[in-house]
């Protein structure tokens, strides 16, 4: 198995992904498993000691959080994210991952690993935490498309169903349509005609429209939304997660002696919380529909959460998820 | 590279990507009035395009690729040898 690794995309590139990839690299797990990292070889190779499951390859351009993501990827030709992915296409590597410019990583999955025959929009998808269990489900698009029609939602129900089964392991996974009411007839004409595809799929465990209040508790395993809807609520948890740590924090830390006390003695409780809202443990987002894994992760990423992204592409590739995707949608 | 030979090649492309029957290619076929392609599908012909004739298209280029036969007389002008 080879994994393409676009070295420098990320706040913390290269280090934190070559750190990253190098504990997975040393996991029993990737004993079958070459990284080709990407980037430029002056800045990766004094971070490797042992040079054992790494080729790296040098480049010569990056692509920046500034850069428009299409124009980019047609015209950065040399840069770590685009010969990375260039090599998934040319089969010289099983899958992609980044931690680089959104959009880019998205242009680079349509546009040079290229879309699934019969899939017409891929889709993001992150999986997130739920506070009932530690399954966490996952939530797609959550933002490669700016509008979708009816027929893309029915396709993201159908991968998101395949990858929450076959990767994640969840028997019959519940899939909900995300909408501003659980009643059948809620929504704009996109969600009720896609509320009716859903219905009438066999294949799928509709469980009908989930609001966003009832997400995180695990009302489905696989929430179906469009791009643009999707992008605002993962954006919206997130920032109301942060918020809400932020404002516990300062609330403890300026409320007095008798508080702070309290805080101490309530520290476990409070690390509970913060290992429940860690969403490393799940990996990237994935970019459902290209023709071999794409994953991305947060421009933030730190070394364990790249060390996540592997084992989770590791389980893709291992599984051969992606073909599964091409059998049925071939059909 | 013939106009012929040109047109030819665009049809394949267009018939595997928009899942077109032969005889439905035609010059005045509009991608976005015809096909309803949007961006993505527009930026995915463009790529395939520079694939199968080689060269580059310019994104203000491409932006004036509105049928098949303007495709075919900008390969035919700026991306192939001229018969």
């Amino acid at each position: 198995m080879k994994i393409a690794v676009d070295a420098m995309g990320g706040d913390h590139a290269p280090k934190a992904i070559v750190e990253g990839v190098l504990r997975a690299r040393d996991a029993t797990e990737f004993r079958d498993t070459t990284f080709i990292l990407f980037g430029d070889e002056a800045q990766i190779k004094p971070l490797i000691s042992d040079g054992h499951g790494i080729e790296i390859r040098h480049t010569t351009e990056v692509i920046t959080g500034e850069d428009e993501p299409v124009r980019s990827v047609r015209r950065k030709k040399q840069a770590s994210m685009v010969l990375a992915a260039q090599a998934v296409k040319d089969h010289e590597a099983d899958a992609f991952f980044s931690c680089g410019n959104t959009g880019a990583v998205l242009a680079c999955g349509i546009f040079v690993v290229g879309r699934i025959k019969g899939i017409e929009r891929p889709g993001l998808m992150p999986t997130m935490p739920t506070i009932t269990n530690d399954a966490g489900f996952n939530l797609l698009d959550a933002g490669a498309n700016a509008s979708n029609k009816p027929e893309h939602l029915h396709e993201y129900a159908k991968m998101g169903a395949f990858y929450a089964e076959d990767v994640r392991g969840v028997q019959n996974p519940k899939i909900g349509l995300l909408n501003n009411g659980t009643e059948y007839d809620k929504g704009d004409d996109v969600h009720k005609a896609t509320y009716q595809l859903l219905k009438d799929d066999p294949d799928l465990n509709f469980v009908g429209n989930v609001e966003a209040t009832t997400i995180l508790q695990g009302s489905a395993d696989v929430v179906v939304t469009d791009g643009f809807t999707g992008n605002a609520v993962l954006k919206t948890i997130e920032g109301t997660a942060g918020a809400m740590m932020t404002l516990l924090k300062d609330n403890l830390m300026h409320s007095g002696t008798k508080v702070k006390i309290g805080a101490a003695l309530s520290k476990q409780a409070f690390k509970g919380v913060k290992a429940k809202f860690d969403t490393s443990r799940y990996g990237g987002a994935v970019l459902l529909g290209c023709n071999a894994p794409v994953v991305k992760s947060h421009g933030a990423s730190d070394n364990r959460a790249v060390y996540y992204a592997m084992l989770q592409i590791h389980e893709m590739v291992r599984k051969d998820t992606v073909t599964k995707f091409k059998d049925y949608f071939a059909k | 590279m013939t106009e012929q030979e040109i047109f030819d090649k665009v049809a394949v492309i267009l018939e595997d990507r928009f899942d077109l029957d032969k005889d439905k290619v035609t010059k005045t076929l509009d991608f976005k009035k015809d096909l309803e392609a949007d961006s993505i599908d527009i930026v995915e012909f463009v790529i395939e395009l520079e694939d199968t004739f080689g060269g580059e298209i310019p994104d203000e280029d491409a932006e004036g690729i509105q049928t098949v036969g303007d495709a075919v007389d900008y390969i035919k002008e700026h991306m192939v040898a001229k018969d």
